[in-house]
């Protein structure tokens, strides 16, 4: 441990050292432009990707300038286009008789040269070298202490393609890319009202990821915006290469099995949830957006629940809550009843088990155990393996798991019953994370089953409950509305009421400007009402 | 912090070993036990038969059914009930587990003795659900009746519960008791229980009979049913009732479902009055210092079958079987009660619960002697029977046959 701590430390020094040996104690551009080049291709390292084109801009006396950017984040035709071809041409005579010193130099050329949208100036190396390493072209003048960023990121992107993870049937199919402009302008185009709002930070000491922060103000609870920023600015990381990453440095919870942050890769998602009063951190280079504060029913929420007719919707939401219920307690329950409680059993059932069991070596706890092993590896080995070789996978796993095991007396036919019902039941959550939470709890409520019985399981299920109940998402509790029960709130919980009878948003999470509109059920027009 | 919860956590783990799951049993390592019979051997010791089920011969194909039995019995003496069930580990590889038990036979010596003692562990178990029906073999002994091989329901056992569960839903001469009934009635002063009586008929040689022979062959000569009922008195087997006697019972109890009642036509031959819904209400009073019980039957029912000339489609025909039932029925409840009450001196029509109710000062007074009393209660019986339906053809086709 010490000699780690130490390591760390002398490392530390000796890289701040060359920091400000490198920037020859001064971060401010010089006048020199041979100096600043200089400084700049020391900083880089003088990578192969920097691109350093020197050239001479013909104002009445030519000025040598100097643009670098980064091969591939930007947009080299743009650069040809909307830079190079107008400083190097040279009928923009006329306009520099205002011209007078080198300064304005460079404003001329922002006001009147270059014909791209985003242009900033810079002075020091610190705030160009990020912004040069995100694909953003710098300018520098011979003679100048100032520099111009100008904004030409372009390079490959995928693209936006149709979400694999949250699959509707009937909804949006896009979904959000690797790059944080276009999940913006993903949301903003469901969303356009002027309220709704985008503030950016970089987080990463090396990677100096661009973190977007979205909501919409006046819907938004403030107490919850300022502590996301607190929680996003306590982060002290090098690098932020997922979103998972800002996740666990900002969740209430991390010794918790259970998720307090809500995640989607679907721009209709993350607007409802902004419509809902909730936040969204958009992180640079993953598809993924964190939506805060989360509460439990939403990783149950399917974004068709809200696409369908309402009573289907309440239909199959039920259905998710049960298949909760069997992915988490199915094969303890069955350990449970069947070696504790047998009683519970209807006589015949008990005799058609009795004798599927005759013969099988194994008590029933180690039986479930295998089988449910066997299944979580082969779920793993289907997610990691080529996708040419997949189906191989599921040939063997349905056969070596289901009915090889039986025939050769390994496991009983029930137990694979009782297993394939919880794999299924454990992919029809909607959210992925919770599905995992549950896959986990599963066996240590198996290990309880199969050592207290009924008794075991409801004493985990109960400790479980209280769990949740402590739990809390910024500030909110992640239980609500049940727990605290929150009437109105019930109305999109267990049931999803008809859109028109949905008045008032989230209590617990938007404070102020609760009610959504004053929307009335359709009903037929009477004639001569009107 | 850290330290407390690695403790806690280790210690957790090993609680969850200490445990030793302590009371687990897997499902195969459990003897089922559907039925027992209990027996009085001759040096007054209880002979406890189990009937154990063999599950893989039960269900379906799996281990190919080998041809073995579908049940195996294990049989020990004892001084007590427990006593011989555990006794029986020396024999049966697997512990006796009675929770799923569906039916008590009591064999008749034993009954006569007294069933009070016995039923005790039954009651008291955790293992066992008190909704197993009790029975009592008439002229055999218990274990003779748990020996036979039935065909149908491959276990006796089943066969016992589903026959008198069918039998009590539409003959009503059998009574379906489960435990706890029995024993609230034995407790009862008002009320005398009634069990009903189980016959193991065996022809022939007793090796082939009551091997899986006996079920080969289409009329097995082995069987076993249901026959009367039988009377006690407190937890005394005192007595069987014959079949009018039973179904009488069964209709003032309010437990007949339903049955057929063979009416006589007016001009010779007979119709049968199916009821489908009787509801007797028993009412206790005090009439001149003299306890009196009045009962109300309303039956409702079809024409089942018509074996005269009648016509079915006046309504005064109709009236005239109705009243025709009436009369046939109520006679025979009267007669029946009558006999019970001379013959047994034994209320297990619960007269005296229906007077209690009504009137619990005089029952106090009453209970004392209730026996002596209930022989010369008055009952006044009412009955109201009327046909709903006449089955799906009108007049009957013997109408026509000239």
């Amino acid at each position: 441990m010490n000699f780690f701590k130490k390591k760390k430390k002398e490392k530390k020094i000796s890289f701040e050292q060359a920091q400000t040996d490198k920037g020859n104690h001064t971060d401010l551009l010089l006048k020199d432009l041979n100096k600043n080049i200089e400084n700049i291709k020391l900083l880089v390292g003088n990578s192969s990707d920097i691109v350093v084109r020197e050239f001479q801009i013909d104002l009445p006396q030519s000025i040598k300038a100097c643009i670098f950017y980064t091969d591939g984040l930007v947009d080299t035709n743009s650069i040809q286009n909307f830079i190079m071809e107008s400083l190097l041409s040279s009928d923009h005579a006329e306009k520099t008789r205002t011209i007078t010193s080198k300064h304005d130099v460079l404003s001329f050329l922002k006001e009147h040269i270059l014909k791209v949208g985003d242009i900033q100036e810079v002075t020091s190396f610190r705030s160009l070298l990020t912004p040069l390493l995100s694909g953003d072209v710098i300018l520098l003048l011979d003679g100048c202490t100032q520099g111009l960023k100008i904004g030409m990121r372009g390079g490959k992107d995928r693209g936006v393609t149709e979400v694999t993870t949250e699959t509707v049937v009937r909804g949006p199919k896009e979904g959000f890319t690797e790059n944080l402009r276009t999940n913006t302008a993903l949301i903003r185009r469901r969303i356009k009202t002027p309220k709704l709002w985008l503030e950016t930070k970089k987080i990463g000491k090396e990677t100096q990821t661009d973190v977007g922060i979205m909501y919409i103000n006046g819907i938004v609870n403030d107490e919850v915006l300022k502590e996301v920023h607190e929680r996003l600015d306590r982060i002290d990381i090098d690098g932020i290469l997922e979103s998972g990453y800002i996740e666990e440095m900002i969740q209430d919870e991390t010794y918790s099995p259970f998720p307090t942050v809500y995640y989607s890769e679907r721009p209709d998602v993350i607007a409802a949830e902004l419509l809902e009063g909730k936040i969204a951190i958009l992180v640079d280079g993953t598809p993924i957006v964190l939506v805060v504060p989360a509460l439990f029913v939403s990783f149950i929420q399917s974004p068709e629940d809200y696409y369908q007719r309402a009573d289907i919707s309440t239909m199959i939401r039920l259905v998710r809550f049960l298949s909760i219920f069997i992915a988490l307690l199915a094969p303890s329950l069955y350990i449970a009843i069947t070696t504790f409680h047998a009683e519970m059993l209807p006589t015949g059932l008990l005799i058609s088990l009795a004798a599927q069991r005759e013969g099988v070596p194994f008590p029933a706890f180690i039986e479930a155990l295998m089988m449910e092993t066997a299944f979580e590896i082969l779920r793993e080995a289907g997610l990691r393996m080529p996708k040419a070789i997949g189906s191989a996978i599921s040939i063997v796993g349905t056969l070596v798991i289901g009915t090889a095991a039986v025939e050769a007396g390994i496991v009983s036919a029930a137990m694979v019953i009782v297993v394939a019902m919880t794999a299924i039941s454990s992919f029809v959550l909607p959210a992925f994370t919770l599905s995992m939470s549950i896959r986990m709890l599963r066996f240590p409520m198996m290990v309880l089953a199969a050592s207290f019985g009924l008794f075991g399981i409801f004493v985990g299920f109960i400790a479980l409950v209280l769990h949740l109940c402590t739990l809390r998402s910024f500030g909110v509790p992640y239980m609500s509305p049940m727990g605290p029960h929150i009437r109105e709130d019930m109305k999109d919980t267990f049931f999803r009421v008809p859109r028109w009878a949905m008045v008032s948003r989230p209590r617990l999470i938007s404070q102020r400007n609760n009610r959504r509109e004053n929307v009335q059920a359709p009903k037929p027009q009477k004639e001569g009402n009107e | 912090m850290k330290r407390i919860i690695t403790i806690l956590t280790v210690l957790t783990l090993l609680l969850s070993l200490t445990t030793g799951c302590w009371n687990r049993r897997e499902l195969n390592e459990l003897a089922i036990t559907l039925a027992m019979g209990l027996d009085l051997t001759k040096d007054g010791k209880y002979l406890v038969t189990a009937q154990v089920v063999n599950p893989s011969e039960i269900a379906g194909d799996k281990g190919g059914g080998g041809g073995d039995s579908p049940v195996v019995i294990y049989q020990e003496k004892g001084e007590t009930v427990f006593e011989a069930i555990r006794k029986m580990t020396k024999e049966s590889p697997r512990k006796i587990y009675p929770s799923h038990l569906r039916m008590l036979i009591i064999g008749e010596s034993l009954a006569k003795k007294g069933i009070g003692k016995p039923l005790d562990l039954l009651s008291r178990d955790w293992e066992l659900r008190s909704d197993f029906y009790v029975a009592v073999s008439k002229g055999v002994r218990a274990e003779e009746v748990l020996k036979v091989p039935t065909s149908l329901e491959k276990t006796p056992a089943n066969k016992m519960f589903d026959n008198l569960e069918v039998s009590a839903e539409a003959w009503s001469a059998t009574s379906a008791v489960m435990l706890d009934e029995l024993i609230t009635d034995m407790v009862s002063p008002g009320k005398q229980p009634v069990l009903t009586g189980i016959t193991a008929d065996i022809k022939g040689d007793k090796r082939t009979t009551l091997s899986k022979q006996n079920v080969e062959l289409i009329d097995t000569p082995a069987k076993i049913y249901f026959n009367q009922l039988a009377v006690f008195k407190k937890d005394k087997l005192i007595g069987w009732l014959n079949e009018n006697q039973s179904k009488t019972y069964n209709i003032i109890t309010n437990k007949e479902v339903s049955t057929v009642v063979n009416i006589p036509c007016p001009d010779g031959g007979k119709a049968v009055y199916q009821v489908t819904k009787s509801d007797s209400k028993v009412k206790g009073k005090i009439r001149n210092g003299r306890p009196e019980i009045d009962i109300n039957i309303q039956v409702e029912g079809n024409v089942g079958e018509v074996e005269c000339k009648v016509d079915l489609s006046k309504q005064e025909t109709i009236d005239m079987l109705e009243k025709s039932y009436e009369k046939e029925k109520k006679e025979i409840l009267v007669k029946s009660v009558k006999q019970i009450q001379e013959k047994y001196k034994v209320d297990i029509f619960g007269f005296g619960d229906a007077i209690h109710r009504t009137d619990p000062k005089a029952w106090s007074k009453l209970k004392k002697d209730w026996d002596k009393n209930f022989e010369d209660l008055k009952v006044n019986i009412q009955l109201n029977g009327e046909i709903r339906r006449v089955g799906t053809i009108g007049n009957s086709f013997l109408n026509d046959i000239k």
